[in-house]
């Protein structure tokens, strides 16, 4: 290991386990380098101070003891604020914490801060957040994608060696790829939502950025299984994922290579070859490709549009000004005073996809776009399970293009919506994904593909992401200034 | 593509209790025209099938009553008094 600061969590655990060095030593380095370095990216929105984390730590005999970490902004921690970058929650503080932020600190785990992220989630570069916006460490020109942005920026320059986030339609696995580190939306209902502000409650799962894939699995094993607190919970207990790294694929293992995908319009050669040559890495481990189609993708995204929108219009119909977060404190009448204060408290992003949400479910549209995109979901998910018949994993690029340019669609909104094309089928099949880095454009942006499985396929993901990454360097390369 | 008029984005703001501003009006009308045209295509493969199996459902738990300190949430009230959250006047007055 070079530096602390690029260290894994099992480096660090090597640190802590020899005494080499304290945990409040370790956590006052992580603490000093957010409070330095972020200024240079923006990527959290409060970074805590040591007493008070101290404060909460019990050590535990496990790998993530006294290892300091962020969690997306929309994920509550008892005491904090949890703003999601919006201004309608800027002073809302937490009363209880998230499962998965109970869980990781049972574990020992170490939350120091709140990382910026898209407004209630609802972006795909953290530009909508409405505090600050955060920079791709690779490139300050460029946006770190989104939503999770500040959790995936954060990781990437290694600010902590672990971050939270929440995926809907792709919000963890795009800005991984577009910051060059690992991400995984976990099959819905395997992570509890307790505690996560809601955006699209059929498709939002809480998942880990970290740098390296057996990091992933530590950090997975801490928050995932069964809880009684979500009622969309999988019947599934916990356990310990870092056992499926054997370094060896798993037997006779098929990988699907999805040939519509690969030479979809937009998609970049340089991104295209990189996802070629990670499927001969694999293929050169010993896994055997299959090329297969899965037509109804090319509808994902429409259908996605539909299915968030409206769900987000119900989940954020909470926000009105009366118990907690903004109101409008000069209106006359209480329908006023709601109107005014969403008015004020919500960005554009959010209220827009208030609006289409609501005229998609209201009468006279509701057949044509809300019970049509239902009708494509299942059609989805059905082409996913027939595949998964044929093959054991199937393998796509994460995003057609690396990490663009801030103000790149201010007016081309259409296509700001369209960075979940990839990402977000596999939402609405409820499946887990990982994104992985495979390669560097010639801009030195990073580029990441997504191994994608089965529901509670994860072991198996793991697995076979791992091998990967033992037969590619692009998992030890960092963005310069760090 | 889909067409919005100015009264149906104000009828439709109204039933999101979302106020919109005269310069917002025909921005957002673009914006939703734009998104909803996309989002027509689901209409062209759309078909019924069987429900998949592994649907997630629903599952429930006993209601259980747990104790916490209301002030906790109280004190986060734009307005209150005493246990109460205040709210402005429900109905307008003459």
């Amino acid at each position: 290991m070079d530096r602390l600061e690029f260290a894994t969590i099992t480096q660090l655990r090597e640190k802590l386990d020899s005494q080499e060095i304290s945990v409040a030593e370790l956590l006052e380095f992580f603490i000093n380098r957010c409070n330095k370095t972020d200024k240079k990216i923006d990527s959290t929105l409060e970074v805590f101070d040591k007493e008070s984390v101290l404060k909460q730590f019990r050590a535990q005999g496990t790998p993530l003891s006294g290892i300091p970490g962020l969690l997306k902004d929309n994920i509550c921690q008892e005491g904090r604020i949890t703003s999601c970058a919006s201004k309608f929650l800027q002073n809302y503080v937490a009363t209880y914490d998230a499962s998965a932020c109970k869980r990781l600190k049972r574990s020992g785990a170490l939350p120091i801060g709140r990382a910026n992220m898209d407004e209630f989630a609802m972006g795909s570069s953290t530009e909508t957040s409405a505090f600050k916006k955060t920079k791709n460490p690779w490139d300050f020109s460029r946006v770190p994608g989104g939503s999770s942005g500040g959790s995936a920026a954060a990781v990437a320059a290694g600010l902590v060696p672990w971050s939270l986030g929440s995926d809907t339609g792709g919000s963890i696995r795009q800005p991984a790829a577009f910051c060059g580190i690992v991400g995984l939306k976990p099959t819905y209902g395997l992570v509890p939502r307790y505690g996560l502000v809601a955006y699209g409650s059929s498709l939002d799962q809480i998942g880990m950025f970290t740098r390296s894939v057996y990091d992933a699995a530590i950090v997975f094993s801490a928050i995932a299984g069964y809880d009684l607190r979500d009622s969309s919970s999988r019947n599934v207990q916990k356990k310990d994922y870092t056992q499926h790294l054997t370094g060896k694929l798993p037997e006779n293992l098929r990988i699907g290579v999805i040939d519509n995908v690969l030479n979809a319009d937009g998609m970049s050669s340089e991104i295209s070859e990189a996802v070629e040559q990670a499927i001969q890495v694999l293929e050169k481990a010993g896994a055997k490709i299959k090329h297969v189609e899965l037509p109804t993708l090319d509808y994902s995204a429409a259908s996605y549009f539909v299915i968030s929108r409206a769900e987000a219009a119900s989940n954020l119909a909470r926000f009105d000004g009366v118990r907690y977060g903004m109101r409008d404190k000069s209106a006359k009448t209480l329908h006023d005073m709601y109107l005014n204060s969403r008015h004020d408290g919500f960005g554009e992003e959010v209220k827009t996809r208030i609006l289409v949400g609501n005229y998609v479910l209201s009468a006279g549209h509701a057949g044509q776009f809300y019970e049509n995109a239902k009708r494509v979901q299942r059609l989805i998910r059905r082409d996913f399970k027939n595949t998964f018949n044929d093959v054991d994993l199937l393998i796509m690029p994460t995003h057609p293009q690396p990490a663009f340019k801030f103000g790149a669609y201010d007016v081309d909104k259409l296509q700001m919506d369209l960075q979940d094309f990839f990402t977000c089928p596999m939402n609405l099949a409820g499946i887990p994904a990982i994104s992985l880095p495979c390669g560097m454009t010639k801009d030195k942006m990073p580029i990441g593909f997504q191994l994608i499985g089965p529901h509670l396929s994860e072991g198996q993901i793991f697995q076979t992401a791992h091998v990967f990454e033992q037969n590619t360097p692009w998992h030890t390369m960092h963005p310069e200034g760090f | 593509m889909t067409k919005i008029s100015k009264e149906e984005v104000l009828k439709i703001a109204e039933i999101s209790h979302i106020s919109l501003r005269d310069d917002e009006i025909e921005p957002m009308i673009k914006h939703l025209e734009g998104v909803l045209s996309y989002a027509e295509r689901v209409q062209e493969i759309a078909a019924d099938i069987e429900e998949p199996s592994d649907k997630n459902v629903n599952v429930f738990r006993e209601d259980v009553v747990v104790r916490v300190d209301p002030e906790t949430i109280l004190c986060q009230a734009p307005e209150r008094e005493d246990d109460y959250f205040v709210v402005p006047a429900i109905l307008k007055t003459k």
